[in-house]
């Protein structure tokens, strides 16, 4: 135990300790090529490094990753705005390729958000004891691909990390997942990598049809500069809202989303929920919405029922499923239909919220799995027929769900209240379309989504902690969590607490990106 | 006064290979062997070096300005594109000649001298096409190649299906060569004359013909069976699978790299007029579109790895295709790099096939089973390669599709651009199909693979540009777009 805080002290005082003047001075580190450097070293590092370290290298890279993630939050200059540690190399001309890395508010929350999720799912793979090298390295190489993804300013790098992140996936769930893992991780890759097929053609054809011949989301990002038409808008819009909404898992590109999370490993499952899906809502905010404001405003009335969808039907699904994991899974997709659903409303609320929504999730989902993969390796089953009255033997684990399903459901206090709060008001506050308020109209029935999720939670706490013990022989074999298990839940929970109680930073991190994208494309009149 | 230093890679092909042929017959029957496979290794290897040194020892034609040394009055050139296509046949050939080694400890065959003499007379025809400036040099070295491969392709004389394979091969491409020549003796007779960029010239004063169309599609044809594209593709799985692996190979990699430096000289340089350009530029978005999506979809239920790998080349011929759509230095320096990528994506991917299947005596795709405990190394080439020729980050496929689908979009082939990339994801399938074997599924027979220190420092190699290319291209890229400014 004292090693576990002894090493993840040292990784915190090491960037603390390199980073301390990265904010100032022009020999300091690069601090965003950093963030995404440390967990490809530590792969490389797990690859070389002899069968006991393995663990503790991935310890202390997660740490030092978390060391950075804070720093960044610290040091981000909110008041000023804009990308900040702007970094630029050229890395290809003939095809306006440049190597940039950025970060403004949205995305120095997002990556706060991943070395939280890293660090946590670092801890929960403690136990994993099969081909435990491949593990690590695969696990750190899918942070450094979103890391990248998060923190990228040019739409090749944007694309190659994030493709990048989704190799990994396929063999994590593929080689550690449980039940229908091949034919999982099969689909979730093609779909996942289907979404993105347009996002490239997308991609290229905004490098051509710009006239500006660059990638550059600063520049792409500019109607100015880029002069992109209403017809090229309105073709390209919805396929690149649909690109990059099958990584959030949109209706009806979710279903990769269960299976996959179904069948992912816990870790992987964390990552994948916490970080890699809520990239799909993000570069809709980052590429589409501010290249393409006017397709935005042609289309997202249309695409808001897609989102709608995904609220209610995946919150009704999740009512009748039998697997305990399954729940979680469909809850995460009704959850992102949510952010979604913010961003249609184009107001200065609903995208704020979308953004904290999206922070929230991450950090309640990674939390949510992590339990669920707790109990699954301590009761050996998912299935909620068998499973019951687990509070008698896992106290601990059990409270600690009911905080997390709490969180979920969006109990004020918790993390997720402050983002589904922030986007009904976006959505009452958002104007007519076609002289019909189209939002007004559909945000009761959101507002619905709130009470399917309280009963499908509620339900999934009585079923597996509440009752008399389902299975006797858990009684003896069974202990409560221990506290390499405890202390990542313990710390996820911290900050959605913290979300909660306290959210004044972080929207005004996220109103830092927002309230500037608002004021240039303008929402629904 | 003939200037020998433009065809000296061809001279050392051919002289090693006359070489190989001589110094059997003084070699006792019972004698070692690996010294022919030495000589063909350092002919080939000196080949190359000819091609770096007549690139002037700095990346092609680096010298802004210089003219590019030709023989037999222009008939043969050696400009950057002739150079860059040289050194990918070059580099096939010389794996190619590593992947010979272990191939024929597992087949012995009583001739390996003459295997290896042909093989370099094959690449010497792929490397005099790239060079090629007039119709008949071309036709010539075309076949010197093509000859060569159908030898090659039956050379297990016992083998059914390298019977069947060879057959095959030589029947339609018999055939094909003659459509082919039909059409040039057409273009001969409108223009009269061999040279491609007098053609030009003399196509651009007629006004359109019937006749001209007619020959076009003939020439469109028999070109395109060379490197495979639909509907011509029917000959490239039975070969692929039943050729002898380094030749399948060579097939893939040499054969196809040499049909598109024909494809660019005849159609880019020879029929680049107002009359044609838009007829035979209709023609290929119609059969790229078709390698891709029948190449990709063929591919899936494949259960023998190099018939899948045949069918995976009918796709990548597909790709490549879009970007020759893309007239233009963007276009051609696209299609360069990819090249370059598809090489050691490929050659790495058969390498290890070859390694497997000496191992294990099979090519079927469920005895990959377990390579992660068998021979890690071969489960991370696998893994690196297929998923190169898929186009995923951060293997250098996906650069390389970059650039030819954005060259595509930038000539309005946008609908094309979709198509490669729809299917792209369908390609994952069946590569994933492979990597899901050789990297998830446990071993049936759990004995490791050996692989020798040279087989071990190529796979390497290929491992390594394949990863560095996708992350950083720049270096490969400007080779390939001086390359490609010699010839606009």
């Amino acid at each position: 135990m004292l090693s576990v805080f002894a090493t993840i002290l040292a990784g915190f005082a090491a960037s603390f300790g390199f980073f301390h003047s990265a904010a100032q001075g022009p020999n300091a580190l690069p601090i965003l090529t950093c963030f995404i450097a440390v967990p490809v070293l530590a792969a490389l590092g797990i690859m070389a490094a002899p069968e006991k370290w393995i663990r503790w290298i991935s310890l202390f890279a997660a740490s030092v990753e978390l060391g950075i993630g804070v720093k960044l939050f610290v040091i981000f200059q909110t008041a000023a705005g804009g990308f900040q540690f702007v970094e630029e190399v050229p890395w290809l001309k003939s095809f306006g390729i440049n190597y940039i890395l950025g970060v403004d508010g949205m995305s120095a929350l997002m990556v706060f958000l991943v070395a939280a999720v890293y660090f946590a799912g670092t801890l929960i793979s403690w136990n994993i004891s099969l081909r435990v090298r491949e593990y690590y390295v695969l696990f750190s190489l899918l942070v450094g691909g979103v890391a990248g993804a998060y923190e990228s300013l040019d739409l090749f790098f944007f694309f190659l990390f994030y493709e990048f992140a989704v190799l990994p996936m396929y063999l994590l769930v593929g080689v550690w997942g449980s039940g229908r893992k091949e034919y999982a991780a099969m689909k979730l890759t093609l779909m996942l990598l289907a979404g993105s097929a347009f996002m490239l053609v997308g991609f290229i054809a905004m490098y051509f049809t710009s006239g500006v011949h660059t990638f550059d989301i600063r520049i792409l990002g500019d109607l100015s500069k880029t002069g992109f038409n209403l017809e090229f808008q309105k073709i390209w819009f919805p396929l690149l809202f649909l690109g990059f909404g099958v990584i959030s898992a949109v209706f009806p590109f979710h279903t990769w989303s269960p299976d996959g999370y179904g069948s992912a490993p816990t870790a992987a499952s964390m990552l994948h929920a916490g970080v890699l899906k809520s990239l799909g809502g993000y570069s809709i905010i980052r590429v589409a919405l501010p290249a393409m404001p006017d397709g935005a405003k042609y289309w997202l009335p249309l695409l808001v029922s897609l989102s709608l969808i995904n609220m209610i039907y995946a919150a009704i699904v999740a009512l009748k499923q039998k697997d305990f994991k399954y729940v979680i899974a469909y809850s995460s997709v009704s959850h992102c239909g949510a952010i979604l659903f913010g961003i249609c409303t184009l107001q200065a609320a609903g995208l704020n919220g979308a953004i904290i929504q999206t922070l929230s999730h991450g950090i309640v989902a990674a939390m949510t799995f992590a339990l669920v993969g707790l109990v699954y390796g301590k009761a050996h089953t998912r299935e909620l027929a068998k499973l019951g009255g687990l509070s008698a033997v896992m106290p601990v684990l059990g409270g600690l769900f009911v905080a997390a399903a709490m969180a979920n459901v969006g109990l004020p206090g918790l993390s997720g209240f402050v983002g589904e709060f922030l986007i009904f008001v976006g959505a009452y506050k958002s104007g007519y379309h076609g002289g019909f308020p189209i939002f007004q109209t559909l945000f009761p029935i959101a507002i619905m989504t709130i009470v399917f999720t309280a009963i499908y939670y509620l339900r999934l706490v009585q079923m597996v902690f509440y009752g008399p013990l389902k299975d006797p022989h858990l009684k003896d074999e069974v202990k409560d969590g221990s506290y390499i298990e405890i202390l990542p839940i313990a710390f996820l929970l911290a900050i959605a607490l913290w979300v909660g109680l306290y959210p004044k930073p972080f929207v005004d991190m996220s109103n830092a990106t927002i309230a500037p994208l608002i004021d240039r494309i303008g929402g629904f009149k | 006064m003939i200037n020998y230093q433009v065809f000296a890679p061809e001279i050392w092909l051919v002289s090693t290979a006359i070489l190989i042929l001589v110094v059997e017959l003084f070699q006792s029957p019972g004698s070692k062997r690996s010294l022919l496979n030495w000589i063909a290794f350092l002919g080939t290897l000196g080949s190359l070096l000819t091609v770096i040194g007549l690139s002037g020892w700095c990346p092609m034609g680096c010298v802004p300005g210089s003219v590019a040394p030709q023989a037999f009055n222009g008939f043969l050139k050696a400009d950057g594109l002739a150079l860059f296509l040289k050194m990918v046949i070059l580099l096939a050939t010389l794996i190619t000649l590593l992947i010979t080694f272990r191939y024929f400890k597992t087949h012995a065959s009583p001739y390996p001298a003459e295997f290896l003499a042909i093989l370099l007379f094959s690449a010497s025809g792929a490397s005099a096409l790239t060079s090629a400036q007039e119709i008949i040099t071309l036709y010539i070295s075309l076949e010197t190649l093509t000859i060569s491969s159908y030898l090659l392709a039956s050379f297990m004389k016992k083998d059914k299906g390298s019977n069947e394979a060879g057959m095959k091969y030589l029947l339609l491409g018999a055939f094909s060569s003659a459509i082919l020549l039909f059409g040039f003796s057409y273009f001969y007779g409108l223009t009269g004359t061999t040279v491609i960029s007098d053609m030009a010239k003399s196509l651009a004063m007629q006004p359109s013909s019937p006749l001209a169309v007619f020959a076009l599609i003939l020439v469109v044809g028999g070109l395109a069976f060379k490197i495979s594209l639909a509907p011509f593709h029917m000959w490239t799985p039975d070969v692929y699978e039943g050729a002898p692996t380094p030749i399948t190979a060579f097939l893939s990699v040499a054969s196809k790299t040499a049909g598109f430096a024909a494809f660019i000289r005849l159609f880019w340089v020879g029929l680049n007029v107002p009359a044609l350009q838009p007829v035979w530029v209709g023609l290929f978005a119609v059969l790229a579109a078709a390698s891709i999506v029948l190449g990709n979809l063929e591919a899936i239920p494949q259960k023998n790895i190099k018939r899948m790998m045949g069918y995976s080349s009918i796709a990548q011929a597909g790709y490549i295709s879009t970007g020759f759509l893309a007239i233009g230095p963007m276009g051609l320096t696209a299609i360069l790099f990819y090249l370059f990528v598809y090489l050691f994506a490929n050659m790495g991917a058969f390498l290890a096939i070859t390694i497997v299947s000496h191992k294990t005596g099979s090519e079927q795709i469920e005895d990959y089973a377990g390579m992660w405990k068998r021979s890690p190394i071969i489960g991370v080439v696998l893994l690196v390669c297929l998923l190169s020729l898929a186009g995923v980050p951060p293997f250098a496929g996906f650069s390389g599709k970059w650039y030819l689908f954005g060259s595509a979009i930038a000539k309005g082939y946008t609908w094309l651009a979709l198509v490669g990339m729809v299917f792209s994801v369908v390609s994952l399938y069946y590569y994933l199909q492979v990597v899901r074997q050789a990297l998830i599924s446990d071993p049936k027979d759990s004995s490791p693979i050996e692989t020798s220190p040279l087989e071990k420092a190529v796979l390497i190699l290929c491992v390594v540009v394949t990863v560095t290319l996708g992350f950083w291209p720049t270096p490969i890229m400007d080779l390939a777009q001086t390359a490609a400014a010699s010839i606009f």
